[in-house]
C-alpha cells in the first residue's frame, strides 16, 4: 500500500511538471460505441457516463493540469471500430481509446489503436478472449463475461439458497443459454461452479436468440423442476422466454437473467409478471454509499444535466470507468503506452472505492479482477438492488420468493 | 401421453403462425412469381404500425388489423407498380430490389426507434386459455383461428371467384392467360397488393405475442420459405398445411431430441421433400419449372 501511495505521489508530482509545460494541450480520448443503428441507446447512455465523468475530472483541474476532451467515435460492427480508430487517429489526434459496448467492435478497434501505439481502454466490453490476444494496448477496467458466470453462481449459492432453506448441495438448478459463443461461454462457466458447490445442473438447455418459439426449451426446464432458472440471453429470447413460461405456468421458486433483463422494454413486455426475477448486471444506481462511494450523487449530477434518470445503468459503470482511467493517467503521468500499463500493473484499489463499487487490480493480462457485475430484482415495476448484501440499501427485502405468479 | 399431446398442440399453435406468415409469401411466389425477400419486413413494419394505433391512440391490434391490411395492400400495390413493375423483364433485379427494400426498411424503423424493444401489451398477450392438455396464450389460439378462416376463405376466392379464377390462369400460363384477353399486369398488381395486406395481418395477429425488434421480420421468414417450397407455390393448401407441418416437426424436435437442432431438423426434412417431390406437397407438377419455361 505505501509503495503504491508512493509511486502515485510521484507520478502525480511528475505529471504535475508535464502539466505546466503542457498546459493548454488537452488529452483527447476517443469514444468508441455505437451511437446509430440497434445498440445506440447504450453507446449514447455510456457516453453520457464518459462526459460527466470528463467533466468532473476537468473541474478538479484535469489531469497534472491537461484538460480531458472526448471525441465521438461512431462504430457498430468491426469494420466501423477500424474506420472510426484511423479517423480519430488521424484526422482528430487523439490520444487514447476508450471503448466500446460490443465486443467484435473492441475487438477490431483495439488492434487498430495498437498498430498507432495508443491505448485502449476497454470500459465495456465483455467477451473473456479480448484479453487473451495479449495487445500490448489493451487494458479492461470493466467486467467480462465470466465475472457475470461467477457472480450468478455466487448469488444462488450464498444468498438464494438460505432464502429457499436449502443447502447448496441441495440446489437444483436449470442453465439455460443462447447457443452462440457468448452464451455457451457462460453457461459453462455457471455449470462448472455450480457443480463444485455441490449443487445439481438438472439440466442445460440451449437455443437460438432469433428463435420465434421456445415452448420446447420451457417444457424441458418445466419438466425438470429446477429450484433456480438462470438464463443468458438477449432481449428477444429472453423476454420470450419469459412470456412462454407464464403461458404455461411454469414457475420456478427462483428465475434469474443474465446480461439483458434490467431494462424497461423487460416491464413492457411482462408487466407484473418481471416482480421476483433476479438479473445479473452492470452495478445499477441504487447502491449504498458505504459500497459505492459517491452513486446517489451521480445520479443527481445526471439529472441535473440531462432532466431523467439514468435510462440504463451502463452510465454510472461508464463514468466509472473515466475514474479509473483518470487515476491511471495520474499515476503514469500521462498517456504513454508503457507507463499506463506499468501504473495499471502496479495500481492496487480494494473493491468499494469508485462509484459503483469497483476496485482495481490488474492482472497479467490487463484485465480489472475488481469489477463485479451485481444483481437487482425487479420489484413492483423497478430494479432494487440486492446483492451483494453490503451493495444494497438499508432496508432491502426480497419480494415474490419463492415465486408464486 | 400429457407431454405427447402438449407437444403436439404447441406444434399446431406454432404451425398457425407459419401458415399465417407464408400464405402471403406464397401468393406473392406462386402467382407474380417474386421471391420477396422483404416480405418478413412488410410484417415487421406492419407489427410496428400495429404498436403505433396501440401507443398512440390505445386501439387494439385487433381492430387495428382492420386499418393496417388495407393500409399493406396500398403499400404492395405502390411497390409493385413502382419498383417491381418496371423491371418485369429481368427477373433477378426484381429480387435485388425487394432485398434492398428489406434492408432499407430494417434501417429506417431502427433510426425511428432506436433498437428498443417494443410490446404491444394488450390482455391478449397475457392471458392465458386452459386448454386441457395444456395452457396456451390466447393471442396464439387467436392466430390459429384466424388464419385457419383466411386459408379457407382464400381457397373458396381462388376456386369460385372470378377473380380467382383469373389468377389461376395466371399461376397455370401467364402468356395463355394475356392471349385470353387477362391483363396480367393488373393481376400481379393486386395480388402483390393482397399478399401485403396478409403480411399486414400477420403483423397485428403476432404484434401482441413477440417483442417487436426491427430484425424481427427475419425471424419469421426464414421458415416460411421453407413452407412455401415444401407445400408447394401458388398452392393456399400447401402454404397451410405446410406451415402446420413445420411447426410440429419443429415442435416435436424442440422437445424430444434438442432445442439447438430443431431447424437443422426440418431442413432435412425440406430437402427429402424437395427430391421427392419437387413441386412441393400440394404443388402442380411443373410449377417450380415454370419461372424457367417462361423467361
Amino acid at each position: 500500500m505505501t509503495m503504491t501511495r508512493r509511486t502515485v505521489l510521484a507520478a502525480a508530482a511528475m505529471a504535475a511538471g508535464l502539466g505546466m509545460a503542457q498546459a493548454q494541450e488537452p488529452i483527447k480520448i476517443g469514444a468508441i460505441n455505437p451511437y446509430s443503428g440497434p445498440l445506440a441507446q447504450y453507446g449514447d447512455e455510456a457516453t453520457r457516463g464518459f462526459e460527466l465523468g470528463v467533466e468532473a475530472i476537468n473541474a478538479a483541474g484535469g489531469i497534472g493540469g491537461r484538460k480531458l476532451v472526448i471525441v465521438r467515435g461512431d462504430a457498430g460492427n468491426p469494420q466501423q471500430g477500424i474506420a472510426a480508430v484511423e479517423k480519430l487517429v488521424s484526422q482528430d489526434k487523439v490520444d487514447l481509446f476508450m471503448g466500446t459496448y460490443i465486443s467484435a467492435v473492441a475487438n477490431a478497434a483495439s488492434d487498430a489503436a495498437a498498430r498507432h501505439g495508443k491505448i485502449y481502454f476497454e470500459a465495456m466490453a465483455l467477451a473473456s478472449d479480448l484479453t487473451e490476444r495479449g495487445l500490448p494496448n489493451f487494458i479492461r477496467g470493466g467486467p467480462n463475461a465470466t465475472h457475470f458466470a461467477e457472480r450468478s453462481v455466487q448469488a444462488m449459492v450464498e444468498f438464494i439458497a438460505p432464502k429457499l432453506n436449502k443447502k447448496p448441495s441441495e440446489l437444483k438448478v436449470w442453465i439455460e443459454h443462447e447457443d452462440t459463443i457468448y452464451g455457451t461461454s457462460i453457461a459453462q462457466v455457471q455449470k462448472r461452479l455450480l457443480e463444485a458447490a455441490g449443487a445439481k445442473v438438472v439440466g442445460v438447455g440451449s437455443h437460438n436468440f432469433r428463435a420465434i418459439d421456445l415452448n420446447d426449451a420451457i417444457l424441458r426446464a418445466s419438466n425438470a423442476q429446477p429450484d433456480i432458472w438462470v438464463g443468458t440471453g438477449y432481449v428477444p429470447d429472453n423476454t420470450l422466454l419469459l412470456r412462454t413460461m407464464r403461458d404455461q405456468g411454469f414457475k420456478p421458486p427462483v428465475a434469474m437473467l443474465l446480461g439483458t433483463g434490467d431494462s424497461a422494454d423487460f416491464r413492457e413486455a411482462l408487466g407484473d409478471f418481471m416482480d421476483g426475477v433476479f438479473v445479473v448486471g452492470y452495478p445499477h444506481a441504487d447502491l449504498s454509499e458505504a459500497f459505492a462511494p459517491g452513486a446517489a450523487a451521480f445520479v443527481q449530477t445526471y439529472k441535473a444535466k440531462y432532466n431523467r434518470d439514468p435510462v440504463a445503468p451502463q452510465s454510472l459503470s461508464a463514468f466509472t470507468e473515466m475514474m479509473i482511467l483518470r487515476d491511471l493517467l495520474t499515476a503514469a503521468g500521462g498517456t504513454d503506452m508503457q507507463k499506463v500499463r506499468a501504473a495499471a500493473a502496479a495500481t492496487d484499489k480494494p473493491l468499494k472505492t469508485y462509484t459503483n463499487g469497483y476496485g482495481v487490480k490488474f492482472d497479467e493480462k490487463m484485465q480489472n479482477q475488481r469489477a463485479i457485475p451485481n444483481m437487482v430484482q425487479w420489484q413492483a415495476g423497478k430494479t432494487v438492488t440486492v446483492f451483494p448484501t453490503d451493495a444494497a440499501m438499508a432496508g432491502t427485502t426480497l419480494v415474490n420468493i419463492p415465486r408464486a405468479k | 401421453m400429457n407431454t405427447f399431446l402438449n407437444v403436439l398442440l404447441s406444434g399446431l399453435l406454432l404451425g398457425g403462425i407459419y401458415a399465417l406468415v407464408s400464405l402471403g409469401l406464397n401468393l406473392i411466389f406462386g402467382v407474380v412469381r417474386i421471391v420477396n425477400f422483404a416480405q418478413g419486413e412488410f410484417i415487421m413494419v406492419a407489427m410496428y404500425a400495429t404498436y403505433a394505433c396501440f401507443f398512440f391512440f390505445g386501439m387494439s391490434p385487433y381492430v387495428a388489423v382492420f386499418i393496417i391490411a388495407p393500409g399493406m395492400f396500398l403499400f404492395g400495390i405502390i411497390v409493385q407498380r413502382l419498383l417491381l413493375q418496371p423491371l418485369r423483364d429481368e427477373p433477378l433485379m426484381q429480387v435485388f430490389t425487394t432485398f434492398g427494400l428489406l434492408i432499407l426498411m430494417q434501417n429506417v424503423v431502427l433510426a425511428i426507434t432506436r433498437g428498443e424493444g417494443k410490446s404491444v401489451a394488450v390482455a391478449a398477450s397475457r392471458t392465458v386459455i386452459d386448454l386441457g392438455i395444456m395452457k396456451a396464450n390466447a393471442g396464439r389460439v387467436i392466430i390459429f383461428i384466424v388464419t385457419a378462416a383466411i386459408a379457407g376463405a382464400l381457397l373458396a376466392f381462388l376456386r369460385y371467384s372470378h377473380a380467382g379464377k383469373v389468377i389461376r390462369a395466371v399461376i397455370q400460363d401467364r402468356d395463355a392467360a394475356r392471349l385470353m384477353g387477362i391483363n396480367v399486369e393488373l393481376t400481379y398488381l393486386l395480388v402483390f397488393g393482397l399478399g401485403a395486406a396478409l403480411a399486414g395481418v400477420a403483423g397485428s395477429l403476432l404484434a401482441p405475442i413477440y417483442t417487436l425488434q426491427p430484425q424481427i421480420g427475419g425471424n419469421f421468414i426464414l421458415a416460411a420459405f421453407a413452407v412455401v417450397v415444401l407445400g408447394g407455390m401458388g398452392s393456399v393448401a400447401g402454404a397451410y398445411i405446410g406451415g402446420l407441418a413445420v411447426g410440429i416437426v419443429e415442435s416435436f424436435a424442440g422437445y424430444y431430441v434438442d432445442p439447438a437442432l430443431k431447424q437443422a431438423i426440418w431442413f432435412l426434412i425440406f430437402i427429402a421433400v424437395l427430391v421427392v417431390r419437387p413441386s412441393g406437397l400440394f404443388g402442380r407438377k411443373g410449377t417450380e419449372e415454370l419461372g424457367l419455361r417462361q423467361h
